[in-house]
């Protein structure tokens, strides 16, 4: 069976073309050689078009994704370059937890501050010889709802004497571990969790004098976690901002030194 | 272009066929394809794609080389190194003591237990 001369020429010019689909090495280097074999082939009158055509696209198809892939292993994978951009990742990681872990602390020690003076002033009072019950200010904080500080003095043993503070309706009673602390160093500033979902920034100091005991200033930190949840979100932005400019760079990088050879 | 280091055995049956068609003696891309479809030269349906890039990383190591003298500029001769020969070696061996051990298991279609 003789082959048509016009459709062995659309075939090679067709061919031509997907060849341009090869990474450009590859292609400068070959694409002569495998133009010549495919006209070879279509000029090959023992092998049947039918059985070639589908051949040699399915050969694109693996060879094209085979080439290409190769291209980007010998450009990208290079141990000096995946260092690099290793290095940067880390660089980028420290910094991203640092955006987050410093201002929390700074926020956390500065939630303490009016607690300290609060504390401090009752402390003092007390020791004055003023009644518990006379040197906590009068009023009710409620303690799952309220944003306002308040102060509660306590008796040795860690009984409540008098309280602005309310949990559930009750005066909430102080952990006995902070009670060993506070006996011992004076001062105690911890995060306290009196209840599910209640966290407040606590301070209790040890009072001597005629009215021996413990007094307890605290405040309600849920703007704080509000203001830690939006820390988070921005250091997790610049993380994958940071992480999105090392991926461009390091390509940008492979890319301009890549071997001509590839 | 740089030196890679020898494939291991088993081959590709691609790199197989090309090793396999060059032993005979220097050919261009289409004789190769043609030897490797054909069943005693390890009937592998290969495209022009697939043989150069096999030729490429052959070249890079060290199994093959081009020849280059042609009769056509776009025509391009490959030989086989004396590792590419020695890489060809191992691998039948290997497939021929595969060969033999299926024999002797009975399994191939004319055998027997010997």
């Amino acid at each position: 069976m003789t082959r048509s001369p016009s459709a062995t020429g659309r075939l090679d010019r067709l061919y031509a073309l997907a060849l341009c689909l090869y990474p450009a090495p590859f292609r400068q280097g070959y694409g002569l050689a495998m133009s010549q074999t495919f006209r070879d082939a279509l000029n090959d009158q023992a092998l049947s078009r039918r059985t070639f055509i589908p051949l040699v696209l399915r050969d694109l198809l693996t060879s094209l994704a085979k080439e290409h892939l190769a291209m980007l292993r010998e450009t990208f994978a290079r141990p000096a370059l995946v260092l690099n951009a290793l290095i940067l990742v880390g660089i980028s990681t420290v910094i991203a937890m640092a955006i987050y872990v410093i201002p929390l602390q700074v926020l956390r020690l500065g939630t303490d501050d009016p607690q300290v003076e609060l504390a401090g002033n009752l402390t003092w009072q007390i020791e004055q010889g003023i009644a518990p019950a006379d040197a906590v200010p009068n009023g009710t904080v409620e303690m799952a709802r309220s944003l306002s500080p308040f102060v509660a003095a306590y008796d040795e043993q860690g009984r409540p004497l008098a309280s602005q503070a309310r949990l559930n309706g009750q005066t909430p009673t102080l952990p006995p571990g902070i009670l060993d602390f506070v006996r011992q160093h004076g001062e105690d500033r911890f995060t306290w969790k009196p209840s599910q979902g209640i966290r407040i920034a606590a301070v209790v100091q040890r009072v001597d004098g005629s009215h021996p005991g413990f007094v307890l200033a605290g405040r309600s930190m849920r703007e704080e976690a509000a203001r830690q949840g939006l820390l988070k979100q921005l250091a997790g932005l610049a993380w994958i901002a940071m992480l999105g400019l090392v991926f461009l760079g390091t390509v940008c990088l492979g890319w301009c030194t890549r071997p001509r050879s590839a | 272009m740089a030196k890679g280091t020898a494939p291991a055995t088993p081959l590709t049956p691609a790199v197989f066929a090309i090793l396999l068609s060059l032993a005979e003696g220097d050919k261009h891309g289409y004789h190769i394809m043609k030897d490797a479809r054909a069943p005693q030269g390890g009937g592998i349906q290969m495209g022009p794609g697939t043989l150069y890039g096999s030729l490429d990383r052959m070249m890079r190591d060290g199994l093959v080389k081009e020849t280059g003298t042609s009769d056509d500029e776009r025509r391009r001769y490959y030989r086989l190194t004396k590792l590419g020969q020695s890489v060809l070696e191992v691998e039948l061996e290997r497939l021929h003591a595969a060969v033999s051990s299926a024999h002797a298991l009975g399994l191939l279609p004319h055998g027997g237990r010997s």
